[in-house]
This record gives structure tokens, sequence and C-alpha cells, in this order.
């Protein structure tokens, strides 16, 4: 943990009118430089590898899945999706 | 991408924070230029024409323009972008720059006196209020607390990250395009002794050395924690520049000291009380035929309502106070209250001296002054303003 201060002096404004908005939106964007700081680090690892003489995107390009794999992508897939909707699913869930 | 910092104090950042810095950078030039220019067209195609009706055809003021964009809701996502990413600034370098702290103090002792350069603080000096009080720019942290030494660091950092590469190598294009134009526009002119007033980390101090190479360039401000960074990041670069912690609104200098005063970004965190005094200094302890030059940002007369309310974002959400009431001013009027003659006032804009060549340059600041929406304005078609006085 850093000691030094990472918030400055004073009240932050509030640009949207809707209670929540201001913050949901620093949430976004935290969450932009998080995901790009993960695409940038992969990249990188690819990078090393290709360095070290492993083809490795040529390989991913290449790579097909065993029928194993695609279950276990699908339902991360579905998990992910559930995941990021769950406001909306509690709220609204399809009659089924 | 943020400009790599080219000195010995750099901050060895970890990759993933590096990684981060490129995204702030990046979300800011996105901010800057693609988001502002749709902020703008929404103002023109759907804000202004119902201000208008409003108005009954009255001419809007910037607080009109303020108020009305303020429910607009591409105003709202522009600003809270643009207010986060300030933020984040901040936070992408203070963790690294922790680390790294004791590190690089033992650099700075290494490298301080490398250049023949020197330092000297004033420890009676009662830091202003205006760097106190706030924390400007939302930099966390009090600028002049003179037991910090990170704020040099932090400012340094921040403005490499914030710059999104608008601000040249050293981060000096504002010095070098501001001691160019008068090299190239005043060519019998030659300073001897250059002052840098709110110098920070010297930044700007520096281009001044680099232009004119046999002047005695020296640099002042409030915070002992900037200055120190400054002597030290000179040093390493290997400049000789002369700092001094000071107040400009009291400076510590015998009468006619001076061919030239400078400041850049400095008059806009004074109050207009300060900036006269500052002022009035600078004209004491100029040389007959020194001159007074500022870079800032152009005064709300010379642009329309829309514009100024764009430039005063800054004082609104950007912890910024001053800011509006110095640009609302007559800066003729403001160097006439210093003891500078109306005529000996001049005003210029200039394109970035570093991303052109010297023979455009040259060219550019023979024309005069062309003050618009993209004066002083961080954009890819930014051009500097600049004005001050003679003492004749």
């Amino acid at each position: 943990m850093t000691m030094l201060p990472l918030e400055a002096a004073g009240r932050r404004p509030a640009f949207f009118g809707e209670e929540g908005i201001d913050q949901l939106l620093s949430m976004v964007l935290e969450l932009a430089a998080e995901l790009w700081v993960v695409r940038e680090r992969v990249f990188v690892v690819e990078a090393v590898l290709e360095q070290q003489g492993i083809a490795v995107s040529t390989a991913v390009e290449a790579f097909v899945p065993t029928v194993e794999q695609q279950a276990t992508l699908a339902s991360m897939r579905s998990e992910m999706t559930s995941q990021m909707f769950r406001s909306l699913n509690r709220e609204h869930r399809p009659i089924s | 991408m943020p400009m790599e910092l080219l000195h010995e104090l750099k901050v060895a950042h970890r990759q993933d924070m590096r990684a981060r810095q490129d995204f702030v950078s990046a979300l800011r030039g996105y901010m800057l230029n693609d988001m502002a220019a749709g902020m703008k067209q929404r103002y023109e195609s759907a804000v202004a024409p119902a201000l208008s009706t409003r108005l009954g055809g009255r001419q809007p003021t910037q607080d009109d323009v303020h108020d009305a964009m303020k429910g607009d809701l591409f105003f709202k996502f522009y600003s809270s972008v643009r207010y986060n990413a300030q933020e984040m600034v901040w936070r992408s370098v203070i963790p690294g720059i922790e680390a790294a702290l004791p590190e690089m103090q033992a650099r700075a002792a290494a490298v301080q006196d490398r250049a023949g350069g020197t330092l000297h603080l004033d420890p009676t000096l009662e830091p202003p209020e205006n760097v106190t009080a706030v924390d400007v720019h939302l930099m966390p942290g009090v600028y002049a607390a003179p037991e910090t030494p990170s704020a040099g660091a932090i400012y340094d950092n921040g403005l490499a990250v914030f710059s999104a590469g608008f601000m040249g190598r050293e981060l000096d294009d504002i010095g070098m395009s501001m001691a160019n134009y008068v090299l190239k526009r005043f060519p019998d002119f030659a300073p001897a002794d250059i002052l840098d007033c709110g110098c920070t980390v010297g930044h700007n101090t520096l281009a001044w050395a680099r232009v004119y190479p046999q002047a005695r360039v020296s640099g002042i401000d409030v915070s002992s924690s900037v200055l120190r960074y400054a002597h030290a990041r000179a040093g390493s670069l290997g400049i000789t520049a002369h700092f001094r912690q000071m107040d400009a609104t009291e400076l510590d200098y015998p009468d006619a000291s001076f061919d030239v005063v400078f400041s850049s970004m400095f008059l806009h965190e004074l109050s207009v009380r300060d900036i006269k005094g500052f002022f009035a200094e600078a004209h004491r302890v100029l040389r007959p035929g020194g001159l007074l030059i500022n870079m800032e940002l152009p005064p709300n007369q010379a642009l329309d309502p829309y514009d100024q309310f764009y430039l005063d974002w800054d004082c609104y959400y950007n912890a910024e106070p001053y800011y509006r009431a110095f640009r609302d001013q007559d800066y003729t009027r403001l160097a006439q209250a210093g003891g500078f003659v109306p005529e000996n006032y001049l005003q210029f804009t200039v394109p970035q001296y570093t991303y052109m060549s010297d023979d455009d340059f040259t060219e550019a600041v023979q024309r005069p002054a062309t003050i618009d929406g993209q004066t002083g304005r961080l954009s890819a078609t930014l051009q500097w303003f600049g004005f001050g006085a003679w003492k004749r």
C-alpha cells in the first residue's frame, strides 16, 4: 500500500443528475484501464515467447480446441455473460 | 503514449503501470481531440439553437453556454471522462514514485552538481495559499509541502502522462517555443540574464538555456520539493541553471537584474492581485530594454463564448480556482498595472517548435497573432499563446 495520498483534496463533481452514474463511469474507466493492462500483458508475453523461439502467435491462430476445450470455453463465456448482466437478470428475469 | 523521461531521476515504473499510463494518455488524447470535436458539434447543432431561442436572440455569455451544456449528455460524458482521466494520471505514477523514492534521492544527490547549477532554498518562506489550500489540477498532496520530497517527481511523471505527447521530448515545448519565438522574432536581442518564475521542475527553464547558451538562466518557485527535483534534473541533463525558492510577488533580486522575465502556465495559478504584484516585481527586476514574456491561455475577450467555456472547464472541474478570473482580465491592463507602458505590450501565437522545422517556425513567428478555439488548447492543432511587454 502506498503512503503518499492518491486522492486530491476536495469534493468530486457530479456530472450526472442520477445518483451513482458518476461512480459507475469511474468504474467503467478503471475497468477499461485494467483491461488494457491485461491486453498489453498478453501482447508482451507473446512477443517474449516469440523472442525465445516459440512461434506462439501462429500457433494461437492455428489452434483448434478439442471438444472438451470447446465445452469449457462455452461455459466460461456463459458465466461471464450472466456475471455481466447480473443486475438486469435479477430485476428482469425472463419468464421461462 | 506518455513521453519517456530522459533524465536519471526517471522512475522505472512496473510494466503494468506503464501500460496503465499509456492507456490514460490515449484516453486523454481521444477526449481532447475526438470527444472535444464531438462536443462542439453537439453544441452547434443542438445546444446553441435551443439556447438562442431561449435567450430571444441575445448573444450567449460563457455562463449561458456552460449552463446549457450542463444538461447535455455528451458534455456529461466528456467531463466525466476528462475528470477521471485527470485523477488516473496521478494514480498511474504515484505508486511507482513511492517505491523508487529512496533510490531517486540517492541518484539526485549524485547528479545535481554535475552541470554547475545551484540551488538555494529559503526555509523561512511561507508557501502562499494558492498552492496550500487546493490540490491544484487535482495533483494529490500539497505541492509546496516542505517535507514532501515527491512533489517534483509526481509533477514530472504526471505531466509526461498528462501531456499525451503534446509537450515535447523533455516536456519543454512551451519553453522551446517561447524562447525560440524571442530568438527568431527579435534576433538583435541578446539576453544575458533570464528568470523563469513559477518554474516547477524547470522543464521550460532549461529551454531558455538551450536557446540562449550564453545567458545565465535562473528559476524560482515557492515549493522546495519541486526545486530540489529541478536542480537534480538539470544536473542530469547537463544544463546549467540556478534555482531559488522565492515568491514571484516578492522577488529577492536587486532592481535591473534581468533581461528576460518569463513565466509559463503560471499566471492562472495566481489571484489577480498577485499577478499585478508579480508584474510590478518583473518590471522592477528587468533592465531597461528587457522583456516580460508569459506563456498562458488566451484572454476570454478574444474568444467566442463556446471557446471561453471550453478553456475554462479547468476552473470549474479541475481545481484551478484562479483560472477564469485571470482569463477574464484585459492582459494589456495587467501589464500596465505592473508599470509596463501599453505601447510596449506584445502578444503572439506560435506553433509548437518541437514538431516542425526551424525554418517553418522562423517563418511562422513573423505572422500576427491569430487567436481562435485552438489557441493554448491541447490538441493536434495546438498553438501556444504568449504575451508580455518590453521595459523601455
